[in-house]
């Protein structure tokens, strides 16, 4: 039971990745991919671990995975604030690399 | 178990896209950050089908030298005033 249970939230997982890699696309201006790409790849990375923590019952590798998903949910959001903060700090508009603002240069 | 590993390989693909396309280097930065935490699933669903947990051990030093490595990498951009405003900020 545990193991179908594990299976169900890694495709749950996948799921969530495919959508962020569907907004990283989708979306015209830096500022609200890096918002959608870190939050949803967060996601979507813990679920994952999850799952195949479910996977392997209460073992020493399931400790070693929730290792690994407390260093992500730290870190990922981590970075996309220093990314965003730099973006910000030299210059990077909000709507700059959108088709209207280089047409508008 | 190895659809999980093609699937990460072919958001990775995907990821590259965005990196090689991205108009501005930080678009590049985003799509570098978000590819080595599909290396860590990658190197995590491995570990799970082989059964080995030591493999685990390089899943946690990457994650934290891949994001170390894009933190120092985003701090010497923000340093270089290359967005339109030339840093005015």
């Amino acid at each position: 039971m545990l193991v179908w249970l594990g299976n169900i939230i890694i495709v749950l997982g996948i799921c969530f990745m495919i959508f962020g890699a569907w907004g990283l696309f989708k979306l015209k201006d830096f500022y609200s991919r890096i918002l959608v790409a870190s939050k949803i790849d967060t996601v979507g990375v813990v679920s994952l671990i999850i799952g195949f923590a479910l996977r392997h019952g209460f073992s020493f590798f399931s400790s070693k995975l929730f290792l690994i998903m407390v260093i992500l949910l730290v870190l990922n959001p981590l970075v996309a604030h220093i990314l965003a903060r730099s973006a910000y700090i030299s210059g990077h508009d909000v709507g700059d690399d959108t088709p209207e603002s280089e047409a508008k240069e | 178990m190895y659809i999980v590993f093609w699937a990460m390989l072919g958001l990775l693909a995907i990821y590259l896209v965005r990196v090689v396309i991205g108009p501005s280097v930080w678009d590049r930065l985003l799509g570098l950050s978000l590819i080595s935490t599909k290396i860590i699933v990658i190197i995590v669903v491995v570990a799970s089908i082989y059964e080995k947990s030591f493999l685990l051990d390089f899943a946690i030093i990457y994650a934290l030298s891949g994001f170390i490595g894009t933190i120092f990498i985003a701090l010497f951009l923000s340093k270089q005033r290359l967005g339109r405003k030339r840093g005015k900020r």
